[in-house]
């Protein structure tokens, strides 16, 4: 690999709480071989460097404000890949949960009063990266899995395609060995959410919230029917559905 | 045929002898359910008689499991890898070993699977009698007793377990490990009592002969059953997963970060999920949940059934425990006997 040009690679960071670059700089025991790679030109939590050449395009967070769609329009034309890092970027996240308020209030219980007199505090609908410019590959989760964000730029590294799951959450439970969180008197999204994250929640006694997304073909009617069984009434199934799909239930 | 006698109190020091010279899983509880697990100390050891959610394959075709090590540069260089150990499968249902009999069968079948074999040849099976739960259907397949395929297999006689002698690696064991003496007609006799009894028990069952459900499938290919369940069916794999015969899987790389070391693993693949029958191009000759449906239904009662000579459905319920949905693999199997008998009448 030496005398190959080195990819240089860039992190952007929009609305969201920079968790999923936190969990770029805590793969300690890759990051030695992953710079060997690469060329990093910008990484604002990481380094002071910034430059503007760059062949991959890492971007975290929802775009949430109007100024955001200009920068990243930037980023795009200047990247050759782009990459969603993360459920913010990837589906919109939990930011989305915001969408289903009034914008003049949410900037009033945010900021208060007299916010709106302010016009570096405007807010629009929080949305997810490809509802403002075209993405080549999605790191789903919240936050995002090391194994997963190293597997897709190994991918991309070696020109292939990362494959990321679509398959439900399901199948990580039943290879982990889990009991079933509706058989423990619990309701989860899994059987309709991307698998890929060893179904982590629920293998340590937690439920699916549904981070990664959507499968590609979900059965959300299915579903909705299986919540409302086990006792969900509308809204709470709603509430389930739109904690981490707020954007695509608009 | 040879039976024996174990006092309940032998089971622990039996188990302490077993942990000497295997690694031992058994039936254990998590969460308050039934499940396999490994076993270090024989207070680990939960028996109740009902069936576990996951099956004991995941001992013998575990979920994940590296096949190849590779490197690559200027010298390239392949390590095959076939990881197995010495372990004693305890507290086995006749269901789950008539399913490991038929995996033996795939996994000699056509290019020998030496992964699972080499795992198989070390592997000691000890069954034990059970008690059906709701799902259970296993005596409409003719699978609730089992006559080979174990080491050794217990039968709670109340006072204490008649151990019935399956092979000779069995015997050892039980001779190095308990003290047992010779069961006795009446103890033997008591098999057959339970055995009775078990077989009134069964709430869900299939109303034709096991021998005709082939026959069934093959006219069923139509069957508007299969819009029905694939309308409500998630295509979670789950079916597929706890499935004790279900034998599918899928073949990945995964490269170190120095890109140039990996690795080559399979992993549990489902005929339920949406991608499993998606080709080069994006094509996909499975594209619904019906068509997925009933291509799994056909691999247990005819496709399977046509080319090793038995069901590979082994009626444990499982498939029908996991559905959210309940999708009830023996209701649509009846509606599909029902239908055939409509036909022809």
């Amino acid at each position: 690999m030496k005398n190959r040009h080195k990819p240089k690679v860039a992190f952007f960071s929009f609305t969201c709480c920079e968790g999923c670059q936190l969990q770029v700089l805590s793969c300690e025991d890759e990051l030695p071989d992953v710079l060997s790679l690469v060329d990093i030109v910008n990484f604002r939590e990481a380094i002071d460097e910034k430059r503007d050449d760059y062949d991959i395009a890492f971007i975290e967070g929802s775009i949430s404000r109007q100024h955001e769609i200009n920068e990243i329009k930037k980023i795009r034309e200047k990247a050759k890949v782009v990459v969603a890092l993360g459920a913010c970027s990837a589906t919109g996240g939990l930011n989305c949960l915001k969408n289903r308020f009034p914008m003049e209030e949410v900037q009033r219980v945010v900021y208060g009063d007299k916010a709106k007199k302010y016009k570096h505090l405007d807010t629009i609908p929080a949305r997810p990266i490809d509802a403002v410019i075209p993405v080549d590959y999605y790191i789903h989760g919240c936050p995002i899995t090391k194994s997963e964000f190293l597997y897709v730029l190994k991918s991309l590294l070696l020109g292939k395609k990362p494959e990321i799951p679509n398959y439900p959450v399901c199948v990580d439970c039943k290879m982990e060995g889990n009991i079933c969180v509706f058989e423990k008197g619990m309701t989860c999204v899994g059987p309709v959410t991307r698998a890929g994250c060893s179904a982590i929640c629920v293998t340590y006694g937690c439920i699916c919230w549904g981070c990664r997304g959507l499968i590609d073909n979900p059965n959300l009617e299915a579903h909705e029917e299986t919540l409302k069984r086990y006792g969900l009434t509308t809204e709470g199934v709603l509430r389930s559905f739109d904690l981490y799909g707020g954007w695509r239930s608009r | 045929m040879e039976y024996r006698f174990l006092p309940k109190k032998g089971i622990a020091p039996f188990v302490t002898g077993l942990l000497k010279d295997f690694k031992v899983y058994g039936p254990v509880e998590k969460d308050g359910f039934p499940m396999y697990g490994e076993i270090t100390s024989p207070k680990d050891i939960h028996l109740s008689h009902a069936p576990t959610h996951l099956s004991p394959k995941q001992f013998l075709f575990p979920p994940k499991e590296t096949i190849l090590r590779f490197k690559n540069g200027a010298k390239p260089a392949l390590e095959p890898v076939i990881e197995a150990h010495n372990q004693a499968l305890f507290g086995i249902h006749s269901c789950d070993i008539h399913a490991i009999k038929l995996l033996d069968r795939v996994f000699s079948y056509g290019p020998r699977d030496v992964n699972y074999l080499k795992r198989r040849d070390k592997t000691v099976i000890i069954g034990i009698d059970c008690v059906p739960d709701k799902y259970c259907f296993c005596k409409s397949v003719n699978t609730m007793t089992v006559d080979s395929g174990f080491d050794l297999f217990l039968h709670d006689v109340g006072s204490g377990f008649v151990v019935e002698v399956g092979t000779q690696t069995g015997k050892n064991l039980l001779y190095k490990n308990a003290k047992t003496k010779k069961a006795t007609m009446k103890e033997i006799k008591k098999i057959k009592e339970i055995r009775d009894k078990k077989a009134e028990m069964f709430v869900t069952k299939l109303n034709a002969e096991a021998s005709t459900l082939p026959l069934i499938y093959s006219g069923s290919y139509n069957s508007p059953v299969w819009e029905k369940i694939g309308k409500i069916c998630y295509g979670c794999g789950s079916c597929n997963n706890v499935c004790p015969t279900c034998y599918c899987f899928d073949v990945r790389d995964e490269i170190k970060t120095n890109l140039t070391e990996g690795e080559r693993f399979r992993v549990w693949d489902a005929c339920t999920l949406e991608d499993f029958a998606k080709v080069a191009g994006g094509h996909n000759f499975r594209k619904t949940r019906a068509e997925r449906l009933r291509h799994r239904f056909n691999r247990k009662f005819q496709y399977l059934a046509d080319k090793f000579g038995g069901l590979f459905c082994v009626g444990c319920g499982r498939c029908i425990r996991t559905c959210l949905v309940n999708i009830n693999i023996a209701e649509v199997t009846n509606e599909l006997i029902e239908e055939a008998n409509k036909d022809r009448s």
